[in-house]
């Protein structure tokens, strides 16, 4: 019974999320089935959390998940209609094929840690409970639950992607359950490698790349087995992968009338704040790199459109908490002014050499970022092209504001806070940072992108006709 | 120029596997250690609730016990727990509690020390549904409670609370 219910749950997501797609890609580009599988899931979380937030704000009960069932249902009935086409496939290499055992087995490895380890201190007591909460009060959050000073250990103002996403397995489950609550994470373990495939063929031309920097996302122990990683039910890691996706498809945007990529890089970057808080400082440094982009790109002014459902979710959900009397100032952090800054300068370097020892902590990142930053010397050389200061600013932006937050840090030691959450707010970026690898493994000469005049031809097949005898030349 | 080509290539090709073998190197013993020792928990609704509670108190299954207690008591009253400071095991024995508490309002009381006397004396015991002592000695004069393990005891106030 739990399995059928799991699947309803799963297929609704999943259909909701395809229609989104075709409804965003219009059969412009093709796209392999991972990335259909990988878009479909992130689209699919987004609009379900939504659908049931927005929805719930006028029902509750079982007119709840029918409503958001049929609007699902009818995002797929579009999709059915309008299917995005599958490139042209090709008999897969003995080396891919054995990348792809290695994957498998993986991704076997992460469901299994997922089920044998409880759900994260945070993933039970700042997000699942929402989802509980929730489903006890038929489907929406009591309103009682955001005034309430006992429980602002939870962070009533996280925002509800992941709780949201927890409730609709409620929901179809007909209970709240703590054990397939976490089925949801090595799912994201599992876009996030698909998505590291596809991205890594898109950028090179090449599947083995792709499929052997995925290969690799299960040996960063940060990724994997530790506090935040994909199996503790914390929004960190999905967190990541929205990122990976948004930073991904603007890359592939950056390539003249790949508007497909663009409207996805909107919807993916839309999503981020609703992640996690957080979200939203990835969300501003994404919409800048966007608005480089669409500067850069010549594209029409038609396209800073792509900020304003980001925007629209942020004001909607800080409307929200403000009418639920909700507190929205964190308690981790003194108030944000440029006095407190100036009084806090002396925080810097000590702030500075803490990230720096975080770097080659190598029992939470391995060699991880020491080899981020051979790949990084490597694509210093290519800046001309628009899509390398995208990648590298999405790396580094985020890092030096995370850090510089801490100088607002409200506890009595600071570094203390710093060390107790700075390796969770680098795996936010983490999965940028195999782009980079990517692209430098792959030696690939980044040029300057060239119109693309053919309908349906994308960066990849552009990229593939680089033999290596051209390459030679 | 092939050959300039083909020395770079072979330090290309040597700096790079020379880095996924390092890697390699340095991170399966920490990714070993990480899958072989998770023992498997139980996988009911609760099943992350009761592992914390079994971890701190030594309680088997007990979260059912404990929203049991709670939903007997009268929903709009609070429930009140303590926890000590500087006591990570009563903190989040705490917390696991407000968890479990819905749809009561909780409200957290960190003490020093282990005897809440002082803060209960203050409070009306009309507004409270029941009180909740995470790794804190229960005042003598307040009726005995649920005990689960040893840590965790609920007091509901639906009994006649006499001083």
């Amino acid at each position: 019974m739990s399995a059928l219910a799991l699947l309803g749950a799963f297929g609704t997501l999943f259909v909701a999320g395809y229609g989104l797609l075709t409804l965003l890609v219009r059969r412009e580009t093709r796209f392999s089935l991972t990335e259909q599988i990988a878009f479909s899931w992130l689209l699919g979380t987004g609009a379900v959390s939504l659908l049931l937030w927005i929805f719930g704000l006028l029902v509750h009960g079982a007119l709840l998940p029918a409503l958001v069932s049929i609007v699902c249902l009818l995002l797929g009935f579009t999709g059915w209609r309008r299917m995005v086409p599958l490139p042209v496939g090709s008999a897969p290499k003995s080396f891919e094929i054995f990348l792809g055992i290695i994957i498998v087995i993986e991704i076997a490895v992460v469901f299994y840690l997922s089920f044998v380890h409880t759900l994260g201190w945070d993933g039970l007591l700042n997000w699942e409970i929402k989802a509980h909460y929730a489903f006890a009060n038929g489907g929406v959050i009591p309103a009682t639950y955001f005034s309430d000073s006992g429980r602002a250990f939870s962070h009533p103002e996280y925002p509800l992607a992941i709780p949201f996403t927890e409730l609709w397995l409620y929901l179809w489950l007909g209970e709240a359950d703590q054990f397939w609550a976490k089925t949801i994470f090595p799912i994201f373990y599992v876009i996030g490698t698909f998505l590291v495939v596809a991205l890594g063929k898109r950028f090179t031309g090449k599947t083995w790349n792709g499929l052997l920097m995925a290969a690799f996302l299960f040996f960063v122990p940060q990724i994997t087995v530790e506090v935040g990683s994909a199996i503790a039910g914390y929004a960190d890691f999905p967190l990541s992968i929205f990122y990976l996706a948004t930073i991904g498809c603007l890359f592939c945007a950056t390539e003249p009338k790949n508007d497909a990529f663009f409207r996805l890089y909107a919807a993916c970057l839309a999503l981020l704040p609703w992640v996690k808080r957080d979200g939203l400082i990835l969300w501003i440094v994404a919409a800048a790199c966007g608005v480089f982009v669409i500067l850069r790109t010549k594209r029409s002014s038609r396209h800073f459109l792509a900020l304003f459902p980001g925007l629209l979710i942020i004001c909607g959900w800080r409307l929200y908490l403000s009418a639920m009397h909700a507190p929205q100032a964190a308690a981790d952090f003194l108030p944000m002014n440029l006095e407190t800054f100036s009084s806090h300068l002396d925080r810097i370097l000590p702030l500075f050499s803490a990230l720096l020892a975080e770097f080659h902590n190598l029992p939470i990142w391995s060699l991880f970022w020491f080899v981020v930053a051979v790949g990084v010397a490597y694509l210093l050389g290519q800046m001309r092209n628009p899509g390398t200061p995208v990648l590298l600013n999405a790396l580094f932006v985020p890092i030096v504001l995370y850090l510089l937050i801490y100088v607002f840090s409200s506890w009595p030691n600071y570094l203390e806070h710093v060390g107790l959450s700075i390796s969770r707010l680098l795996l936010h970026v983490a999965p940028v940072g195999f782009l980079i690898i990517l692209l430098a493994v792959s030696r690939r000469r980044v040029k300057s992108p060239a119109p693309v005049h053919e309908r349906g031809v994308t960066c990849t097949m552009a990229v593939s006709e680089r033999t290596p005898v051209v390459e030679l030349a | 120029m092939t050959c300039r080509f083909s020395y770079g290539r072979i330090a290309h090709v040597l700096l790079w596997g020379g880095l996924a073998v390092a890697s390699l190197w340095v991170s399966i013993p920490k990714i070993y250690s990480g899958v072989t020792q998770s023992p498997l928990h139980s996988t009911g609704p609760l099943h992350t609730c009761d592992s914390y509670l079994k971890f701190a108190t030594g309680a088997s299954v007990a979260a059912k016990d404990v929203i049991s207690i709670f939903q007997s008591t009268t929903a709009s009253k609070r429930i009140i727990i303590f926890t000590r400071k500087d006591d990570a095991f009563s903190s989040g024995l705490g917390l696991t509690a407000a968890y479990l508490a819905s749809p009561h309002l909780v409200r957290l009381f960190e003490i020093n020390g282990t005897h809440p006397d002082n803060e209960l004396s203050k409070m009306n015991p009309d507004e409270v549904a029941a009180v909740v002592f995470c790794r804190i000695n229960r005042p003598t004069w307040l009726p005995a409670g649920k005990v689960f393990g040893s840590g965790l005891e609920v007091v509901s106030m639906s009994e006649k609370v006499r001083r």
